[in-house]
């Protein structure tokens, strides 16, 4: 490996490893360094991406910013934002006579809000897990195509895709509904839309973020132009990228706006996002797909924040299909069980350790709350890479 | 010492049971039928003189020192993967088990599950790629038993091995004699098998040109401490990956492990699918695969004779032990970060995104 990256040209474009370069990683290093002393005071920046909470882990590049600079994890999983109703009802189905609930991985471990009978862990609410484990036709699958498979192969069955994401994961369900599917197959409409929310953060009490680091793969759908009253609400903004180049290029840009008082909607990961996105993305999305209200779990309903499924597309929708079948009252139910504060959490508002149950009660092989089920997870990154710990200093001999 | 090609595992057309082209009930109830199956497959493969006795037990030579004795039941999905297959696998990891204790595996035992209307040719296959890793591994499968089972009660096929190694009187490894200072290596490129098997394995067809790195490590481990006699500790690297072993050795311990990102052996390919899939090397499954920790003086030489061994040529020295933090695993990255190697909890799926 580090052969390989050795010999590469760290000139060279669209080669990943150029954005694992260490000497690129430790200029920015440097240059984050002369901006947090140049503002002169402690700054706030946060991510909206479950996959940056993954690779800051991953790369501890908490570990190479100054102690002025904080970049902290926001609604960017998911599977912690995808409301109980959409899981109970993923549970509900799976266990009807003559159904094939197709999910993501990721999803399956998630506690929805029906109780667990004869659990004692404690207020332990049933998962997809569960589910399967008394009955349930559950399965794993990699993309939405899977499920239009599964629901060939099996033209007896009502097979449902629990499709659950952001404007990345959307685009495909979209694709695929237009090219037409089997009748025997409806898809859960679980689907988020960024923008919306992040114009609902600043509006919250206590809210100190000055720049937000945009999610790399959403973005690269919608575009820039959905971020551009963020810079007259005060926050900075600048596109992220996964890789350690880009998440600390992205830093860099907002220290920048933040220490000239002149917030903007900056790009450095110009190699994948364009200004107004892509368009044949987007108008595919919007052919399927209009923005209504959504929950975000433990949030609110933000307004035009869901992706669902448009009249003509209504045939394949698991809720309209299946409407009068489930149990309305289990659908609803507490957000997060008892002690779990998943949603200060996804805000921001506090670090996955001051919560309680972290780490105790709540841990990867045992999740108390969505955000320690998904590798996407603030709670799950933070457990699985060690950012709880103090700073692990090395004493050899 | 080279792997054995599929093709020699194809074309010879299997030796005897094949008045059948598919397992029976018949062929796991002791009679006629099982008779014949164990002549004309088993014992003509495996072809051994306790074997050939075809008593209740086999009676064995033995030639001294403590016995090392480890079992293990093996069930894989597909059957046969891209640089392996079931037979190999159990033959290897149990051969593997054993060297890693520093002992030499010298017999062993075959029992197979097999489901009613397996097929017969790939279980001929099957039994052959285990008498060739034997071989290899300079094994010979002594003893063995088969039942099988109603269709739908189990998965095909089915192999719990278990092998006997002699272990000289003098040989002392384990978890107690590692020290800070002391080196971490291992033998080659981390998570093929893992990645290899996900490739082929229902419903995510990756069309990845990699194969597992299934093999008997026993030979390597023998050329290894013939110049590095002061090995402190051995584990083949198997489910897990690197981070479970890694874990297991600092569990409780006054020291730590430090990995070296950059110098951890990964295959292109697997860093590339790794990267698509969001899994991590370290994390991912292998069978072919030793970690050593050895003194710091005789690293180097460690290093060059697992180099020299045709399944050690992208061996490494990945990491050291360390004074503080004590009882932790951790990765420092290319750039001087630092962060935990958590024990794996899970089996490695995809992300969503």
């Amino acid at each position: 490996m580090p052969e390989v990256r050795a010999t590469r040209d760290p000139q060279a474009p669209f080669e990943p490893h150029t954005y694992k370069d260490p000497s690129l990683v430790a200029d920015l290093q440097r240059r984050i360094g002369e901006l947090a002393l140049e503002i002169g005071r402690p700054v706030k920046l946060m991510h909206i991406c479950g996959t940056h909470e993954h690779e800051m882990g991953r790369y501890a590049l908490r570990d190479l910013l100054p102690t002025s600079v904080d970049v902290l994890a926001g609604p960017g999983c998911p599977v912690c934002v995808c409301d109980n109703e959409y899981i109970n009802m993923a549970i509900q189905l799976s266990l009807r006579p003559n159904t094939i609930l197709t999910s993501f991985g990721d999803m399956l471990a998630v506690p929805g809000s029906i109780p667990l009978e004869g659990e004692r862990r404690g207020d332990v609410r049933m998962s997809l897990l569960d589910a399967r484990a008394r009955g349930g036709d559950v399965r794993a699958v990699y993309s939405v195509f899977d499920a239009k498979r599964i629901a060939e192969q099996n033209p007896d069955k009502q097979v449902v895709f629990f499709s659950v994401g952001f404007e990345t994961t959307v685009v495909a369900v979209a694709a695929m509904l237009k090219r037409g599917v089997p009748d025997n197959l409806s898809v859960i409409e679980a689907n988020y839309y960024t923008p919306p929310a992040t114009r609902l953060l600043p509006t919250l009490d206590g809210f100190d973020i000055e720049g937000f680091i945009l999610p790399g793969h959403a973005v690269t759908i919608t575009g820039l132009r959905v971020y551009e009253e963020l810079p007259a609400l005060g926050i900075a903004c600048a596109s992220g990228g996964f890789e350690p180049v880009d998440v600390l290029a992205s830093v860099a840009s907002l220290l920048e706006q933040v220490r000239d008082g002149a917030p903007t909607v900056s790009n450095p990961y110009q190699r994948l996002v364009k200004y107004d996105g892509n368009e044949r993305a987007k108008a595919e999305l919007d052919e399927v797909f209009e923005l209504a209200p959504i929950r975000w779990r433990g949030i609110a309903e933000i307004p035009f924040s869901g992706y669902k499924l448009r009249e003509s597309y209504w045939h394949a929708s698991a809720a309209r299909r299946f409407a009068g079948q489930l149990d309305e009252v289990a659908l609803r139910g507490a957000e997060h069980p008892k002690g779990c504060r998943c949603a200060e959490v996804t805000l921001g508002q506090i670090r996955p350790d001051e919560c309680g149950v972290f780490g105790t009660l709540c841990t990867p092989d045992s999740p108390y709350g969505p955000c320690m089920v998904s590798h996407e997870g603030t709670c799950r990154a933070w457990y699985t890479y060690g950012m709880h710990k103090e700073q692990l200093r090395v004493e050899t001999v | 010492m080279s792997k054995p090609s599929e093709d020699t595992l194809i074309a010879e057309r299997p030796v005897g049971a094949s008045r059948y082209d598919t397992v029976r009930l018949s062929h796991g109830s002791g009679g006629k039928l099982t008779l014949e199956l164990i002549e004309e497959l088993f014992v003509a493969t495996f072809s051994n003189e306790p074997l050939k006795e075809l008593t209740d037990a086999a009676i064995l030579h033995n030639p001294g020192g403590r016995i090392a004795f480890a079992t293990d039941s093996h069930t894989v999905k597909p059957a046969f993967f891209p640089g392996g297959d079931i037979g190999r696998l159990a033959v290897a990891g149990t051969v593997n088990d054993l060297a890693v204790m520093g002992a030499t595996p010298l017999y062993m035992s075959a029992a197979f599950l097999l489901e009613e209307g397996y097929d017969m040719d790939e279980l001929a296959r099957v039994v052959r790629s285990m008498k060739v890793t034997a071989d290899e591994a300079g094994v010979s499968i002594v003893a063995g038993d088969t039942k099988v089972l109603e269709r739908g009660h189990g998965d095909g096929i089915f192999i719990n091995t278990t092998g006997i190694g002699f272990l000289p009187d003098d040989v002392q490894m384990g978890v107690a004699f590692v020290r800070p200072g002391d080196k971490v290596l291992v033998n080659g490129t981390l998570g093929d098998h893992g990645i290899a098997v996900m490739s082929r394995r229902e419903g995510l067809d990756l069309a990845v040109d990699l194969t597992s790195d299934v093999a008997p490590l026993n030979g390597l481990i023998a050329a290894v401490r013939a110049v590095a006699p002061n090995v402190r500790f051995m584990r083949d690297v198997t489910r897990g990956g690197l981070a479970a072993v890694a874990n297991e050795v600092v569990h409780r311990q006054a020291f730590g492990l430090r990995v070296f990102d950059v110098a951890v052996p990964v295959n292109e390919i697997v860093e590339e699918y790794s990267e698509m899939l969001g899994i991590d090397p370290l994390l991912a499954a292998n069978e072919g695969k030793v970690m050593m920790i050895v003194a710091p003086d005789e690293a180097e030489a460690a290093l060059g004779a697992m180099k020299a061994h045709p399944f050690g040529r992208e061996a490494a020295i990945i990491g050291d032990i360390v004074v503080k933090p004590e009882g932790v695993a951790l990765v420092e990255t290319a750039y001087g970060s630092r962060r935990v190697l958590e024990m794996p909890i899970e089996e490695q799926l995809p992300r969503i995104c």
